[in-house]
C-alpha cells in the first residue's frame, strides 16, 4: 500500500526475534529427545524420527531465519502530530493508522530478555482497541511515549 | 430530597428472588443427588441446611433493605449501604450520564420503578453505577427533575448566575418512533429465539427426568416406543413448535409498546408490556448506527437498526447493543434516522469490490463447507455427500457478501457495508472511529487489491466494520479520508 511510515525498529530486534526461535526448535528438539527413547526403549516405528527431524529442520529455517527477516524488514511505524501509522505482517500486510486525538494512554512494557537488549515494547491504547510496536530501541521507546502522550494530551475530545 | 430516603420494602422480596435466582441451579441438585423426594427416602439434613440457608438469604435480604439510604446532597447522589461492611458511594450530579427505568413483575402493581444511575465509568462488564431496586414513580421522576436542574445549572455556570426562582422545566419529550403491532410480530415470528427456548426445554426436561421415579413409568415408555417412531417424531415436532410459540410471546410482550422519544440531549427507548424497561442512551455517546439484515427478514424487506454507543451497562442487558429500530421496513429507516440522528445519512450506490474479487468471496466462504464435506461423504458415504448441498448453500452466501460489499464517503461519514451471513452497512462519521487498517496478504497485493476495517468504541470494546478485497486504490483513499481527521473538528455539544 502506498509510501511505507518512515521509521523501522531496533535492529537487535532481529537478533531477540531469533533467539525465541532458538527457544522453540530447542522445544521441539526435546520432544525430539524423548521420541528417541521412546523409539529405542518401546520400538516404536523408526519413520517416526525422519518426521520430527524433518520438523527440525523446517523450524530451523522457518522461525529463526524466514520469519524474523520478514517481519522486521515488515514493521514500520511514523509518528506525526496529526497520527500514528503503523505496517505490519508477514503474509498479510495490515496499515493501521491512529490518530493522536484518539490516543487515550500509553504504554511501555519490558521483559527480562528485551531488557538484556535494551529493547522496550510500546502499546498504545484507544478507547476501543491496543496497538503494540514491539522491540523498540530502550530509549527511542521513551522519547516515543513522551512525545505520543504530550501531542495526546493537546489533541484533547471526548470519546 | 436531602433526607436520607429507604427503598420500598419490596426491595428485600426482589432481593430475595434475586439470589435465589442464582442459587437454583444449585438447590436443584441437591434435590436431584438427594433421592427421591416422591418415594419417600429423603436424607433430612441436606435439606436442613438449605432450609438454613434459605432464611439466611431472606434476612440478608431484609437487613440490606433496611441499610440501604439514598439522598441528594452537596450536588451528589450519595447512597450508603452494606450488610457487614458499611459501604458509601457518592456520585457528582454531573458526572451522571442517565437514568434508566424498567419495571419487573413486582414492581408494577405496586406502581415502582427501578432506577439504574449511569456514569461514564460504569462498563457493561461491571453493571451500573449504582442501583436504587425499587422506588417510587414519583421519587423516581423528582429524582430525575432533581438531576436534570443540577446538571443544568453546573452547565450554566460561570456564565451568568441563574435566578433561582426561575423553575427549569425539563423539555417535553417528542415520540421519534413507535413499532406497530404488526412489526412486532413479523419480528417474533421471524426471530431466532426458538432456538433458546428450545435448550431451556431441553435443560428442564433433562433435570426434571430425574425427578420422576422412573422404574414405575419405564414399562409405559416401552410401550410407548412400541408404537414408534411417528409418535416420536411428531412429538418432538410438537415441542418444537410449542417453544416456537413460547418464543414468540416472549418477543411480543418484551418489545410490546416500543418507542424511542427525543428529550432534549438523550435517546430514550422505552418498551414492555408485563415487565417495562426504559432506557436513556445521551446523544454525544452515540458512536456510529448499523443496519443489520439478516437471510430471513431481508426478502421480507425488513431490517434492524442497532446503536453503536461508547458506555453505560445498558448495553449489558439482553443485547450487547443496543437495538434502536428492531424491526423496520428498509425504505422506512431513513425518515426515521432523519429525525433522530439528523446528520447521519443513509446512503445508496456503494462503490463495490471489483470483478476479480468475486472468486476470493466465494473460496472465503465456502472453503470450510467443501473441506469438510470430503471427509464427510467418504465416512457417511450415501448421505454425507449431502453435505455438498451446504458447500453449495455457502458458494451462495459468498456470492452475496460479494453482491454486497460496498463502501461510499459523503462528507465526515464512512458507510461500510458487508455480509458474512448478516448483512451489516455500518455509518460511521469520521470523528468516532478509534482506528482504521487497511490489510493486504501477499496474492492480494499482486491483485492490487486490499481489506479496509474501522473499530469503533462500543460499550467497553470494539465494534468493527470491515469491507473485503476492495480495489487497492479505494482502500487508500478511505485510508487518507481518515487521515485528515485533525482539519474536521466535531460539531460543537454541550
Amino acid at each position: 500500500m502506498e509510501n511505507q511510515p518512515a521509521q523501522q525498529i531496533s535492529k537487535r530486534a532481529l537478533t531477540l526475534w531469533r533467539i525465541y526461535g532458538v527457544i522453540q526448535v530447542m522445544i521441539v528438539v526435546l520432544l525430539t529427545i524423548g521420541l528417541t527413547v521412546a523409539v529405542f526403549l518401546w520400538n516404536w516405528p523408526w519413520w517416526l524420527l525422519l518426521i520430527a527431524l524433518g520438523i527440525i529442520l523446517i523450524e530451523l529455517i522457518v522461525t529463526i531465519w524466514l520469519i524474523p527477516t520478514l517481519r522486521w524488514k515488515r514493521w514500520r511505524y511514523e509518528v506525526s502530530e496529526q497520527d500514528i501509522d503503523l505496517q505490519y505482517g508477514i503474509f498479510i500486510v495490515t496499515r493501521t493508522l491512529v490518530p493522536m486525538v484518539r490516543v487515550q494512554h500509553v504504554d511501555t512494557e519490558q521483559g527480562p530478555l528485551l531488557r538484556k537488549f535494551r529493547l522496550s515494547t510500546i502499546s498504545i491504547s484507544t478507547a476501543a482497541t491496543i496497538h503494540k510496536i514491539p522491540a523498540l530501541d530502550e530509549n527511542e521507546a521513551e522519547r516515543l511515549r513522551q512525545s505520543i502522550s504530550s501531542l495526546a494530551r493537546v489533541a484533547e475530545d471526548d470519546v | 430530597m436531602f433526607e436520607p430516603r429507604r427503598l420500598h420494602p419490596i426491595s428485600a422480596v426482589i432481593n430475595f428472588v434475586k439470589t435465589l435466582k442464582d442459587a437454583a441451579l444449585p438447590l436443584i441438585i441437591v434435590f436431584v443427588l438427594n433421592g427421591n423426594i416422591l418415594s419417600g427416602d429423603v436424607e433430612l439434613i441436606p435439606l436442613l441446611i438449605w432450609a438454613g440457608v434459605l432464611i439466611l438469604v431472606l434476612g440478608s435480604g431484609i437487613i440490606r433493605w433496611l441499610r440501604f439510604t439514598y439522598r441528594m446532597e452537596e450536588g451528589e447522589l450519595r447512597i450508603e449501604h452494606g450488610l457487614i461492611f458499611r459501604k458509601k458511594r457518592y456520585i457528582p450530579i454531573d458526572r451522571i450520564q442517565s437514568l434508566d427505568f424498567s419495571e419487573g413483575i413486582f414492581h408494577r402493581p405496586l406502581n415502582l420503578v427501578k432506577v439504574s444511575v449511569e456514569t461514564a465509568g460504569s462498563t457493561g462488564t461491571q453493571g451500573a453505577e449504582a442501583e436504587l431496586t425499587a422506588i417510587h414513580r414519583k421519587e423516581a421522576d423528582e429524582l430525575e427533575t432533581l438531576i436534570f436542574q443540577e446538571k443544568h445549572k453546573t452547565n450554566e455556570e460561570g456564565q451568568e448566575v441563574v435566578e433561582d426562582e426561575e423553575e427549569i422545566t425539563p423539555p417535553t419529550r417528542e415520540k421519534v418512533y413507535g413499532m406497530t403491532m404488526k412489526d412486532i410480530v413479523w419480528m417474533a415470528v421471524t426471530s431466532g429465539g426458538a432456538g433458546v427456548v428450545i435448550s431451556g426445554v431441553a435443560v428442564f426436561f433433562s433435570q426434571f427426568m430425574d425427578l420422576i421415579p422412573l422404574g414405575s413409568i419405564y414399562r409405559e415408555v416401552l410401550d410407548w416406543i412400541q408404537i414408534g417412531f411417528l409418535v416420536v417424531a411428531f412429538s418432538v415436532f410438537l415441542i418444537l413448535l410449542i417453544a416456537y410459540g413460547i418464543s414468540i410471546i416472549m418477543t411480543i410482550f418484551r418489545y410490546a409498546y416500543f418507542s424511542v422519544y427525543l428529550d432534549a440531549d438523550d435517546l430514550i427507548i422505552t418498551r414492555g408490556w408485563l415487565e417495562k424497561k426504559q432506557m436513556t442512551i445521551p446523544l454525544n455517546r452515540i458512536q456510529g448506527i448499523r443496519i443489520d439484515e439478516n437471510l430471513i427478514r431481508q426478502p421480507l424487506g425488513y431490517a434492524s437498526v442497532t446503536l453503536i454507543s461508547a458506555g453505560g451497562s445498558v448495553l449489558k442487558g439482553d443485547e450487547h447493543q443496543l437495538k434502536l429500530l428492531p424491526m423496520i421496513k428498509k425504505r422506512e429507516i431513513e425518515g426515521v434516522i432523519q429525525k433522530i440522528l439528523s446528520d447521519y445519512q443513509i446512503g445508496s450506490d456503494f462503490k463495490q469490490p471489483p470483478k476479480r474479487s468475486l472468486y476470493r468471496y466465494l473460496i472465503r466462504h465456502a472453503w470450510f463447507g467443501f473441506l469438510a464435506a470430503i471427509p464427510l461423504s467418504i465416512f457417511f458415504f450415501p448421505y454425507g455427500m449431502l453435505s455438498i448441498i451446504a458447500g453449495l448453500f455457502l458458494l451462495v452466501l459468498g456470492w452475496l457478501a460479494y453482491h454486497d460489499a460496498g463502501w461510499k464517503i459523503n462528507d465526515h461519514q464512512l458507510t461500510l457495508r458487508s455480509r458474512t451471513i448478516i448483512k451489516q452497512t455500518y455509518v460511521m462519521k469520521k470523528y468516532r472511529i478509534q482506528a482504521a487498517s487497511g490489510t493486504q496478504s501477499f496474492f492480494q497485493r499482486r491483485a492490487s487489491l486490499s481489506s479496509v476495517r474501522m473499530t469503533l468504541k462500543s460499550g467497553s470494546g470494539g465494534a468493527v466494520a470491515h469491507c473485503y478485497y476492495l480495489e487497492e486504490d479505494d482502500t487508500n483513499q478511505v485510508l487518507d479520508w481518515y487521515r485528515t481527521l485533525n482539519k474536521v473538528k466535531k460539531p460543537a455539544e454541550n
